[in-house]
């Protein structure tokens, strides 16, 4: 391959992998916690951890509804899974508040063992790093997803140049050659950016899909002139709109159904849909999980049978799996499902995680190369200039202050009062809080201290995660209910992993003396700071 | 958990699978066996290597439907190989142990499973 294109492809790949790294360092991070978005919810509302599916709690949950909201123009439960452990009952009120919040509707969480209605503590959970991974928090949502857009433009571009850079990428297949500082760097890079090579391209193309229409808005705009609400109507429609109400009448028991439907489908029904409750025209709607089959063939696909309301009488059996899909659309869904990995089931969803844990330690390793080689290339007793320590201090911020406060997020989730007002505000200004205090330490100390220090500060807070959680709940390591839902004992154990990676970092990083060039140096050379065979894999959040 | 066993074995192919390819390279070779590869010895470890992630592809299929599975296989080589690269300066002849021992320890798990 001509030399000078090489040169200019690790150019583009070099600067635009600096000017956007550190929000893609954040959207990585992030985003790969929000694979487990309702586990981490689950964990961060111990009040409904001790709840598990009885054969009374659909029964339990229609009484709670018809309680609640007779009268509502739709039911709609969510029974307890592997995500989930309480029941979560929706409605739809009769006659819709003024306020705009029609298509909401109200919602409760009810304990599936008693049916009483449980009130968690106020949390933003999971969903809180779910939404920062694309539309950040606090700037207006267009131009958030602009630039989150942007940054993942960036990042194919990268993913791209980054190829056409790699000289030696077979060669080099199974390289790493630690103790080397930017040598070490750009193996460990090298590394995870190749060996997961098709889950990068995956994630940042699919990516730019669910942006689709954000970005490329003008072919909607034409064929559809102007009006795209018709647009999303037509494309993404999910037939919410419900007939007008009946007349009062009664509706048949759902045990039957329920049978009915499992055999069909060989699986357990996880979500009732009643439209028009106690009425004549009463509809009602059975989903098991969906298939990861239906991945290609339509988004949002369960096996569903819907029944009358006053008969019983099965009106239609529909499997996703089954719909004509145009190819278009089949590239389309398969993206978008395996981004999303709505459909997968907890080991699934496990393998997802570790591959959003090398894709971040990917644009980790990537970040602290580009300091390791520009350190490399000071000469002995020349300093660091500002530009290369601002770089240094973002990079702290970014990787270890990110990681120090998605813990101090989890810490205050527990140690806040559980009725204090805008409570789940408060665990985001915790959040951002220690994030800004970390980067003004990274920006004031950006050397091996300042690692040192934050690295530190890190290991301690997910180690406190655990032992604070002791204190604190009633679903603790040392209880039968935590190991009951898996989901609750991971959590734990994820923290004390990433607990232990840090410590480990730590000790690399304390133990290595300074380079023997920098102790002769007037000035210890600060840089190049940390030995990457004890880089933590850029840990994440469960 | 009725995958997880699979799983395990198409994981620990994929492992076996990248070892024998890196048994291949002159530099790895060194590392694992401590002996200067022979380059008409080459073959003896690329070959199986690729039948090996094959195999472990052909038991990705019958985990998940055909397009997931084949990106879960390539993600599969990213999990195994990962702990290879960063296994192989330090613990190298136990980079070599271990691609014996996983695929015989999954099929012994496999098999044990599907007699309980």
């Amino acid at each position: 391959m001509n030399k000078s294109f090489r040169q200019s492809m690790a150019w583009l790949h070099t600067w635009t992998g600096l000017l956007l790294g550190w929000l893609l360092v954040a959207i990585f991070i992030t985003g790969t916690s929000a694979y487990f978005r309702e586990e981490i919810t689950l964990w961060m509302q111990p009040e409904v951890h001790d709840s598990t599916l009885q054969p009374g709690t659909i029964d339990m949950a229609l009484a709670a509804l018809n309680a609640k909201a007779p009268d509502a123009r739709s039911w709609d439960i969510s029974l307890p899974g592997p995500r989930q452990t309480a029941a979560e009952l929706r409605w739809q009120p009769a006659k819709p508040p003024e306020d705009g919040r029609r298509h909401r509707g109200e919602q409760i969480l009810m304990d599936a063992d008693s049916g009483e209605v449980v009130a968690p503590r106020a949390t933003r959970g999971g969903n809180f790093f779910y939404r920062f991974h694309f539309e950040l928090y606090g700037i207006d949502r267009l131009w958030a997803r602009l630039l989150v857009c942007l940054a993942t433009m960036f990042m194919l571009i990268a993913i791209i140049s980054g190829v056409i850079t790699h000289k030696k990428i077979f060669k080099d297949f199974f390289t790493f050659r630690p103790g080397k500082g930017q040598r070490s760097w750009l193996d460990a890079h090298n590394a995870t950016a190749v060996l997961a090579l098709p889950y990068h391209f995956m994630i940042t193309y699919s990516g730019l899909l669910l942006f689709m229409t954000l970005i490329m808005p003008w072919g909607i705009d034409a064929a559809y002139e102007n009006d795209r609400r018709s647009f999303f109507s037509e494309v993404f429609s999910r037939g919410e709109d419900a007939a007008q109400p009946g007349s009062p009448g009664e509706m048949v028991a759902i045990g039957p159904l329920i049978e009915q439907t499992e055999t069909r489908f060989g699986k357990p029904v996880e979500r009732i849909q009643i439209t028009n409750p106690n009425r004549d025209n009463a509809q009602i709607t059975l989903r098991v999980n969906r298939d990861p089959a239906v991945t290609d063939r339509q988004r949002g696909g369960d096996p569903t049978q819907v029944f009358q309301g006053n008969t019983g009488e099965l009106i239609d059996t529909h499997i996703p799996a089954n719909d004509p899909v145009s190819p278009g659309w089949r590239i389309y869904n398969f993206f978008t499902s395996v981004h999303m990995t709505r459909f997968a089931d907890p080991l699934t969803r496990w393998l997802f995680f570790l591959f959003g844990v090398a894709g971040s330690a990917m644009t980790v390793t990537g970040m602290l190369l580009w300091v390791s080689k520009r350190t490399q290339q000071l000469r002995r007793d020349q300093q660091p200039d500002r530009a290369l320590k601002m770089v240094n201090g973002l990079n702290m911020a970014s990787i270890t202050g990110l990681m120090l406060a998605i813990a101090a997020y989890f810490l205050a989730n527990r140690l806040l009062p559980v009725t204090l007002a805008a409570r789940e505000d408060r665990e985001i200004q915790v959040f951002f809080i220690v994030w800004l205090v970390s980067l003004v330490h990274g920006l004031l100390r950006p050397n091996r201290h300042g690692w040192i220090e934050q690295v530190a500060a890190a290991s301690l807070l997910w180690f406190a995660i655990p032992v604070v959680n002791i204190f604190t709940t009633a679903s603790h390591l040392f209880t039968p209910l935590a190991w009951q839902h898996a989901a609750i004992a991971s959590f734990d154990l994820v923290c004390l992993i990433l607990a232990a990676l840090g410590g480990h970092t730590l000790w690399r990083l304390q133990r290595k003396p300074l380079p023997a060039k920098a102790r002769r140096a007037p000035a210890p050379r600060p840089f190049n700071t940390t030995n990457p065979a004890s880089e933590q894999p850029a840990g994440e959040s469960p | 958990m009725t995958m997880a066993p699979p799983l395990f074995l198409a994981l620990a192919l994929a492992y076996a699978g990248l070892t024998s390819l890196s048994l291949a390279m002159k530099r790895h070779h060194d590392q694992v066996m401590g002996r200067k590869l022979q380059p008409e010895r080459v073959r003896y470890y690329r070959w199986p290597g690729w039948l090996l992630l094959a195999l472990s592809l052909w038991v990705t299929l019958t985990v998940w439907p055909l397009g997931l599975a084949l990106f879960m296989a390539v993600g599969l080589v990213a999990i195994a190989g990962l702990p290879l690269v960063f296994l192989l300066p330090y613990r190298a002849r136990l980079a070599g142990r271990l691609a014996v021992a996983l695929p015989v320890l999954a099929m012994l798990t496999w098999s044990t499973v599907a007699l309980v």
